[in-house]
């Protein structure tokens, strides 16, 4: 472990001294560009080679990008930021800070931008998904970044002891799997709750089961939409969840410890996670793992799963160069060379038609067939009102209360029901007060 | 730097007053009356006002801006960019006292505050006890209590949260094979004792220091007088000691308080994140959850003015029992 810092480290050393002897001579002139970022650890890694990227292809800019903890606190940073003029160029930020950044008035949309300093970029060729996700009246407002989907993880290892060639592709199989790991005794655990379950056990299930997660098309076609997944298939996925944290097949990791170390280190045997994970897994895990695509209900009208991951915003109040500056890191970011390594770099899904359709033509997806898998679960079936994705104002916020909520079922102060209803009670009077705010909008 | 700079009695003003000729014609047309100054004053105003300018500079920017801003946001709704404001009255606060979950917030708190204040000054007045029978090693023996001083509280918060962590916590599998059912994670009694006890842990050296010096500060004669009426050391220590450390262990209780409510933040950060459901969510943790994670400006600001109103309360008591002195003299 020590000896792994100490090579990256020596390793980042060395890449920066090189950078400073390439750029000195010009390092003065160069214009400097802001860029917050959310993403850690592997991923983190990849940023900081993606910017220094692009610093050695051209001599006029110099992106500068700082890492600002999560999605929540980097948004808040930028907030803070934003009140007293010293916000970033480039924000990133996640997809469930989308319609807060979209109606802050502290952003230029991303086409405008690009428009204006003469860069010409095809807003018709991302995939389905994040085309359904991203762009707001055939316009997008951010530029795609990192997009994930979260996958089922196993360890193929422990399902072929139990004697399991892969997953159910169902929850009532996939429960009965699990169960047989316990019983068995083949790991410590069978699944291990995400850090983000709310994401992918709660709003992901609800797409990929064509259950109406809000009215209003889950916000897309309006302030004034109000949740309903009080009286959805959440409630039954809520109680199974229940069950299994009671019964010790799923455990919740805690503080102090990242729910994938769980999986990588081989004490559950499986995970929902992001595809995302796939830097890190590839790394960490000594055994043999796979994965394969959520499960859906039996019998369910099964149909896309929802983007998560993030998008580039170029942030308002800065100068003519610094956004020449902004839309030329963009162009880089969109080439679909820039893509491709990318994807490849980390697991985040390619973005845009090109860049997937270069990946598929050299046999990428025949050799690492885990990473197609997001894309496959992002494009099962025509999307609907309920499995485009969620477009609510201060989602973060009512994102909270349902954690906070379903924390309650898990300590037993709540059952489902009375943990859901009061999750969209509380996350109703943050949409009224987003809606109260942004009339008009 | 002359005697007529400096904070001087009226006396002392007398004295050197002739060795100013040339002002005092003219300045005794314009100086004002010095009838009814304290005894202890400045003649010259532009001095005081120079000395205690960083002292009000520090205050503007941590405390009159902040207030302000507090206050200034504390009745409307905003969007966290600042773009739409809307005025709504006491509507935060009405929002607040009506919610179920900020009234479980301050239950706990008040909980949390005076089991750890209570924990922390017993722990520490038997380990100040012990102190003085401590023979060899005392010096060892006062640096180990004084260690986790020195610890950042994010950084004993997460050791405590990885030791007691259930699914890989050494400490948390000790617990379960002597037959806990230990897990902060499900159950909220185990999250707020294993907060407590982190918060107890990081402040008992604080209150043993204080309380070591208090206990040394006894006369040898007193405690001397009571060792010849035949008063064994616990008795010498619960009659005599302790009411002569009254005022230090009375300042104690107000600094433990103080630490409950306002400085268990880090702590709480690293541990629980306030959860499970809210269980260890006190006050302060709350005002940055919903402020700074959640962006929810408006009530965020109204729960720290009521905050505010606590600590300004607590400085009024504080001042109050200090003024009646809690004091035996000798």
């Amino acid at each position: 472990m020590a000896s792994t810092y100490v090579k990256s480290i020596t390793g980042l050393l060395a890449a920066g001294a090189l950078l400073m002897g390439a750029t000195a001579a010009t390092a003065a002139d160069r214009v400097k560009i802001e860029w917050w970022y959310a993403i850690s650890g592997k991923l983190g890694d990849t940023v900081q080679q993606l910017i220094s990227d692009f610093n050695k292809s051209q001599d006029k800019y110099e992106v500068v990008g700082t890492f600002k903890g999560n999605y929540e606190e980097t948004m808040a940073a930028m907030v803070a930021a934003y009140r007293v003029n010293q916000q970033p160029a480039i924000l990133q930020s996640a997809e469930r800070g989308f319609m807060t950044m979209l109606n802050s008035g502290a952003i230029i949309p991303v086409d405008q931008l690009m428009a204006k300093q003469g860069y010409k970029t095809d807003w018709n060729d991302f995939i389905k998904p994040v085309a359904g996700f991203y762009i707001v009246n055939g316009k997008p407002a951010a530029l795609p970044f990192n997009s994930s989907t979260p996958i089922l993880w196993y360890n193929a290892d422990a399902f072929k002891a139990a004697g399991f060639d892969a997953p159910s592709d169902t929850w009532q199989g996939l429960e009965k799997q699990l169960y047989a790991l316990k019983e068995k005794k083949i790991t410590d655990c069978s699944m291990a709750l995400p850090g983000d379950f709310q994401w992918s056990l709660i709003e992901n299930y609800s797409a990929i089961n064509n259950y109406p997660f809000a009215t209003k098309a889950n916000g897309y076609a309006g302030l004034d939409t109000e949740f309903v997944y009080n009286k959805t298939g959440v409630v039954g996925q809520v109680a199974r969840l229940k069950k299994w944290v009671d019964d010790g097949v799923l455990k919740i990791a805690g503080q102090g410890v990242a729910p994938i170390s769980l999986f990588t280190s081989g004490t559950c045997a499986t995970i929902i996670n992001s595809t995302a994970s796939h830097s890190g897994v590839e790394a960490d895990a000594k055994f043999k793992w796979s994965a394969a695509v959520m499960p859906h209900e039996e019998g369910a009208d099964v149909r896309n799963g929802t983007i998560g991951g993030a998008s580039l915003w170029a942030v308002k109040g800065k100068s003519e160069e610094v956004q020449a500056g902004v839309a030329a890191f963009f162009n880089f970011v969109a080439q679909p060379a820039t893509q491709e390594w990318w994807s490849k770099a980390t697991g985040y899904v390619p973005v845009t038609n090109a860049a997937y359709q270069k990946m598929k033509a050299e046999g990428y997806f025949k050799d690492h067939p885990t990473r197609e898998i997001a894309l496959e679960q992002l494009s099962r079936g025509e999307p609907t009102d309920n499995s485009r994705g969620f477009r609510f104002g201060n989602h973060n916020q009512s994102t909270a209360i349902l954690i906070e909520e379903i924390q309650a079922v898990w300590t037993g102060k709540k059952t489902p029901q009375e943990a859901l209803d009061s999750s969209v009670k509380r996350g109703n009077e943050i949409l009224r007060q987003y809606e109260k705010l942004h009339a008009g909008k | 730097m002359p005697a007529n700079n400096a904070i001087m009695t009226k006396n002392e003003g007398a004295a050197t007053r002739p060795r100013l000729p040339l002002r005092r014609s003219l300045g005794s047309l314009v100086r004002p009356s010095e009838a009814g100054l304290k005894a202890s004053h400045f003649r010259r105003p532009w001095l005081a006002a120079g000395l205690l300018a960083p002292q009000l500079l520090i205050l503007l920017f941590f405390f009159f801006i902040p207030t302000w801003k507090a206050l200034s946001l504390a009745f409307v709704q905003v969007d966290p960019f600042g773009g739409t404001m809307i005025f709504v009255g006491l509507d935060n606060f009405t929002t607040l006292f009506s919610s179920p979950e900020y009234r479980d917030s301050a239950i706990l708190t008040l909980w949390f505050t005076v089991v750890q204040c209570i924990a922390t000054l017993v722990i520490a007045g038997l380990l100040a006890f012990a102190t003085d029978n401590v023979l060899r090693g005392r010096a060892i023996y006062k640096g180990v209590i004084l260690l986790p001083y020195a610890i950042a509280p994010a950084i004993s918060g997460v050791l405590w949260a990885f030791l007691f962590n259930p699914t890989v916590g050494p400490l948390a599998q000790m617990l379960h094979e002597l037959g806990f059912a230990w897990d902060p994670n499900r159950r909220p009694f185990d999250a707020l004792l294993l907060v407590s006890v982190a918060a107890v842990w990081k402040h008992v050296c604080y209150d043993y220091i204080f309380l070591v010096a208090a206990f040394l500060a006894v006369p040898a004669s007193v405690m001397e007088a009571a060792a010849i009426d035949g008063a064994r050391p616990v008795r010498r220590f619960l009659t005599v000691t302790l009411p002569m450390a009254a005022p230090t262990i009375f300042f104690l209780i107000v600094m433990n308080f103080v630490y409950g409510l306002f400085e268990t933040f880090g702590i709480i950060d690293t541990v629980t994140r306030g959860g499970p459901a809210g269980s260890t969510n006190t006050l302060v943790y709350k005002v940055y959850q919903d402020g700074f994670r959640q962006l929810d400006l408006g009530s965020s600001a109204a729960q720290s003015v009521i905050l505010m109103a606590i600590a300004v309360l607590f400085t009024f008591l504080q001042f109050r029992a200090v003024e009646r002195k809690v004091n035996y003299q000798v």
